[in-house]
């Protein structure tokens, strides 16, 4: 049996932090794939879309979440995350006004991004089941087990609210 | 143990996590109602004399929210606006900035980019939890 830990030590999967405030406890985890991580570098550096949509950049729209996530703050489904198709291992997506992200949920509250994308395009191009796919395909070739995967396709399955 | 800090300044910071703040909390009111009343962003729409696509683009952040617009939303859904600027205060027993996450995790690590420090145990290691009294 795999444990998250084993997929940090090899550098599958990386820890995301994001800068907390005096008083933030985290309540949640956030992991990336090293893929993951260069392209939120990207975002870091300045990407932006073609045509923005949101009033924060999306960096500031990355961070906001990030930060209600990892604080266990209640996110609203479908705004804020959803299931991209209601099966066992489903593959969630993470929600901003110009961002999409693509992953999955290691344990209840402990999710790890995988891809990350602008809205318009994933939603022009219809990448959804692109992306799941190769979500799917990657966790098959990690080893990843079921029980490094949520089961269930409930809001209340994946986040505490 | 590496990680990976995505950290975009303090200024960035403050604004998209205020805008998230004000976003979010028009999202959590919509939600209350409707589990209260039902009431719908159909119904919002119509309060306000507006298009329903546009209640939803202001509630799923395609569109700047203006200070009116805000106002607006406020009193169709019959709620009060609380706005407060205010120095950052600083507690007794605060939490100091957090580096990590310390879920399941019986040590705190810290983790900085490399630099090795000794972990922390949560407790001292000869730490006894205190004894209940008996109350006579």
């Amino acid at each position: 049996m795999s444990t998250i830990e084993e997929f940090v030590a090899a550098s599958a999967i990386l820890p995301i932090e994001v800068e907390m405030s005096a008083g933030d406890q985290p309540m949640r985890l956030l992991y990336g794939t090293p893929g993951f991580i260069v392209w939120l570098d990207e975002i870091v550096n300045g990407a932006e879309p073609k045509s923005r949509l949101g009033e924060a950049t999306p960096a500031e729209q990355i961070d906001d979440l990030f930060h209600a996530f990892l604080l266990g703050r209640p996110l609203v489904y479908t705004r804020q995350f959803r299931a991209i198709r209601a099966e066992k291992n489903a593959v969630w997506e993470l929600k901003t006004p110009d961002i999409r992200i693509f992953g999955w949920f290691l344990k209840k509250d402990c999710f790890v991004g995988v891809f990350g994308n602008w809205a318009d395009q994933v939603k022009d191009h219809d990448l959804y089941r692109g992306y799941r796919i190769a979500i799917r395909r990657l966790r098959r070739e990690l080893g990843v087990d079921d029980n490094l995967c949520v089961q269930g396709v409930s809001p209340g399955d994946v986040v505490s609210f | 143990m590496t990680s990976f800090h995505f950290d975009i300044g303090s200024r960035a910071r403050q604004a998209g996590r205020f805008i998230g703040r004000v976003r979010g909390e028009l999202l959590r009111a919509l939600s209350e109602k409707r589990a209260e009343a039902g009431f719908s962003q159909q119904a919002l729409a119509q309060k306000l004399d507006v298009h329903r696509s546009l209640i939803n683009r202001q509630f799923s952040g395609e569109v700047p929210l203006t200070l009116r617009s805000i106002a607006d939303l406020a009193w169709a859904m019959d709620l009060e606006i609380s706005f407060e600027l205010k120095k950052p205060t600083a507690r007794i027993g605060q939490n100091q900035p957090a580096t990590t996450t310390t879920i399941e995790h019986g040590r705190i690590r810290f983790i900085d980019g490399g630099i090795k420090r000794n972990s922390i145990p949560a407790v001292p290691e000869n730490w006894q939890p205190p004894q209940a009294k008996k109350s006579a």
